[in-house]
């Protein structure tokens, strides 16, 4: 069986949510003094415009109040907001995201009770998971441990101590944490088992920003390499209750997709950046007259177009496959597909091309391709954050060649 | 065949690496990171550089300049491209109007500019051709739009030029004392046929600079708008013949067109050599399981790669820096230029790279080299630049 189509209901979000990016998103994203200052916020109101269609809550399920799309719908929402504004888009995606992991899957009916109600109430609630720590890379990077066996797992430096009441007190930082500045509930990767290591002994609490010891400070914008908003979390004997322990002590259950295998939102904002960049390109080569006509009509241009339709048209693929993979796990048991991990082979593949597609869109535009009050060049800043962020793609195609090597560790 | 320096081109190298090295490099960042365009430019980086003759080292000796062959201007531009891209563009800008006016302009001119040109360490020049509509065009007259090209009009009353119209882009527009502007003198044929090109000092009456372009690379690098207004230019600063502009200009085998490749080529080959000298230092410096980065293979792959790019870049800018100076006319300095487009967008990506994996910061170093790298797209290697160089070939 191979099958194509979206549902109606697939097909419906994805045009509302394209009607939205072109009436409420792009207006603002477009704005040359916005562009030119590198302002990458967006106004609130728009953030409660999207709460109100539903986007905030869409992974969530029905039977808690939300949409209750499957990932690869989610993808395709991402996909199209990422194509008005990619910042805005990964607010959302993470949101999104985590709603359905910690609402419907990992919390107790009690933790619901006392959390889900201003979850669906407040259209600025946003939600974070504070996993990355200072230096974490070089502790997560395959790299010189490629196919070998003495890999250290990734430390969590950041201590919960058990009170004699039940409660834990958290001592260490947190940073470059996703939406951090926005959150109203974080989930917190905490050492609570001193004496295991890596992912053993890891726990999750839930934390609100406001709780004493504990501040959050949003990292410097302007030479910000990530998208959307991230932020530094510092617990300072911060107490939290026992009630907010997220999972069982020392299995947290955050952050356990089979490596590889996760959702491919990431990748969705990543082919949204292609598809802005790609659109801006027709509608210019549309309109500048050179050569006595549209340069969309000369060779030239036409040829450059046709490779960015391809390579946009082949990501979209990879991204999709991996997302409906993520929604049926089962497919990689039964063998209707390869053993890769696809989501890492859809970010290697939507990275690179997306690069190359905003460079090439870019040229469509001459001189104002590389002006800071016109958009191409932040498709291609936004394409590069995308190609050189976390441990980048070379150390991906070390996973993935463990993966074909039938490397176990 | 004999690839060693004289000793003179080799004193001019030196002295632009220490240059670089000790007045370019240290401000390099923090000119780039400026945000407002216009405060990115440093008169007293322009004044120390042209001290050391790195203004008018393209001036012949005859005139009074430095007289530097191509091979040695070669040479300079990749050393001072090594410390700032942008900056050393900002002096070889000016070579590139010195070979102009030693090839083209009448003695008269040559007195009244030249000299005020040399004695002037804030003088510095460019030359208006874009506008808004007319990017391409220029470059690659349509055959079958034969009035497709910049529009900005010239008449002729009495002893002046009567100008009117608006150039975009233009290098040093809102700094320079001196530009040659091309204009047209008949509107009724292609710009080949009806165009006139006018020496427009800065105080001309009705000129003036606008807009000032925020450009994402090369931010030290002055490029805005022009405005002419009813702009009175002598019919004594006309260049060359009347309707023979842009003949004069882009025939000419040493000034112009020409000079412009292998100045592209040659300022992209010390962003490559600033690259690899980056990557490598990073490559040693930081560790990765507690071992220096170097050690891996995919490290040393990319590396390699970097330094092959490279060294080939400088094989083809000294072949056609020698063929400038041997006269030769070929289609190689369009060929270098796109080459060295490739090699510094591949090589500067792969610097990039090597620094990547840092989580969400990014070296400021590295992405400044990429950025200044993009610039070449739209400027070197574009479908219309290939092309262009394609017909020579064929011709």
């Amino acid at each position: 069986m191979y099958n194509l189509h979206l549902t109606a209901e697939q097909l419906e979000i994805r045009d509302t949510v394209r009607d939205f990016v072109a009436q409420e998103i792009k207006p603002i994203a477009l704005k040359s003094a916005r562009l030119e200052a590198g302002d990458r916020r967006f106004p609130p109101e728009i953030f409660d415009k999207a709460s109100q269609m539903g986007l905030r809550t869409l992974s969530l399920s029905e039977a808690l109040g939300g949409a209750g799309v499957d990932n690869l719908t989610s993808c395709i929402v991402t996909e199209e907001l990422a194509a008005g504004d990619v910042d805005f888009a990964t607010v959302l995606a993470e949101t999104s995201t985590l709603g359905h992991k910690l609402f419907d899957q990992a919390m107790t009916p009690e933790q619901r009770a006392r959390f889900l109600p201003q979850f669906l109430a407040d259209d600025r609630y946003h939600l974070a998971w504070a996993d990355h720590e200072p230096d974490n890379e070089a502790d997560s990077a395959l790299g010189i441990h490629y196919h070998r066996p003495e890999r250290t797992a990734v430390a969590v430096k950041t201590t919960a101590t058990r009170q004699s009441n039940g409660d834990w007190v958290v001592n260490g930082i947190k940073n470059f944490v996703a939406n951090a500045p926005l959150a109203k509930l974080i989930a917190v990767q905490v050492r609570t088992d001193p004496n295991a290591s890596g992912a053993n002994g890891v726990s999750t609490l839930l934390v609100t920003p406001g709780t004493p010891g504990l501040t959050i400070k949003e990292h410097d914008t302007a030479s910000a390499w990530y998208h959307g908003t991230r932020g530094e979390l510092v617990f300072k004997d911060c107490r939290i209750a026992a009630a907010d322990l997220l999972g069982a002590e020392g299995a947290s259950p955050i952050g356990t997709d089979v490596v590889g295998r996760g959702i491919p939102q990431f990748e969705a904002l990543n082919l949204g950046i292609g598809r802005a960049a790609y659109e801006a390109a027709i509608d210019y080569a549309k309109l500048r007259i050179q050569g006595g006509r549209p340069i969309i009509e000369h060779q030239a241009i036409g040829t450059l177009l046709a490779e960015i339709a391809i390579k946009l048209d082949v990501a979209r693929n990879t991204v999709w496959q991996a997302a409906w993979a993520s929604d049926h796990p089962d497919v990689y048991a039964d063998r209707s597909l390869s053993g890769l991990p696809l989501e890492t082979v859809a970010r290697v593949f939507t990275s690179e091309i997306v690069h190359q597609v905003a460079l090439d869109a870019a040229e469509c535009f001459g001189a104002m391709g590389v002006m800071r009050d016109m958009p191409m060049h932040k498709y291609v800043r936004d394409a590069l954050i995308c190609l050189h962020s976390g441990n980048g793609n070379s150390d991906a195609k070390l996973r993935i060649a463990e993966g074909v090597a039938g490397y176990r560790r | 065949m004999d690839f060693s320096l004289t000793e003179e081109q080799r004193e001019w190298q030196m002295k632009a690496r220490k240059f670089a090295a000790e007045v370019l490099r240290p401000v390099s960042l923090e000119r780039d990171r400026i945000q407002d365009p216009i405060k990115t430019w440093d008169w007293d980086i322009i004044r120390q550089g042209s001290k050391l003759g790195f203004r008018t080292m393209a001036v012949p000796k005859q005139y009074g300049g430095e007289g530097t062959d191509f091979v040695t201007q070669s040479l300079v531009m990749t050393e001072l491209a090594r410390g700032d891209s942008a900056m050393s563009k900002a002096f070889s800008q000016n070579w590139k109007w010195s070979h102009l006016i030693s090839a083209v302009c009448s003695d008269e001119q040559k007195e009244r500019f030249l000299k005020a040109f040399l004695a002037d360490d804030t003088f510095v020049m460019g030359k208006g051709i874009t506008e808004p509509n007319a990017g391409s065009d220029n470059r690659l007259p349509p055959a079958d739009a034969p009035k497709a090209g910049f529009r900005l009009r010239a008449e002729r009353k009495g002893d002046e030029w009567i100008l009117n119209g608006e150039k975009c882009f233009i290098a040093n527009a809102n700094v320079g004392k001196l530009f040659f502007i091309d204009a047209r003198t008949n509107p009724d044929v292609g710009i080949k046929q009806g165009t006139t090109m006018f020496l427009v000092p800065r105080d001309t009456p009705g000129f003036r600079s606008g807009k000032v372009f925020n450009k994402n690379g090369w931010r030290f690098y002055q490029n805005a708008e022009m405005i002419f207004e009813n702009a009175r230019v002598p019919h004594a600063n006309v260049v060359g013949e009347v309707n023979g502009g842009v003949k004069k200009g882009s025939d000419d085998t040493t000034g112009g067109d020409l000079f412009g490749d292998l100045e592209l080529a040659s300022n992209a080959l010390g962003v490559c050599d600033a690259a690899c000298e980056s990557a490598l230092r990073h490559a040693r410096t930081q560790t990765q399981g507690g071992k220096p980065l170097f050690e891996q293979q995919q490290i040393q792959l990319k590396l390699n790669r970097m330094h092959m790019l490279t060294e080939a870049l400088r094989s083809f800018v000294m072949r056609i820096a020698w063929e400038h100076d041997k006269k030769m006319h070929t289609t190689n300095p369009g060929l270098a230029m796109h080459f060295s487009s490739d090699a510094i967008q591949e090589v500067t990506q792969l610097n990039m790279d090597i620094h990547g994996g840092a989580g969400y910061t990014m070296d400021a170093g590295a992405d400044k080299l990429v950025r200044d790298g993009i610039i070449w797209t739209h400027l070197a290697n574009d479908a219309v630049q290939r092309m262009r160089t394609a017909r020579r070939l064929a011709k």
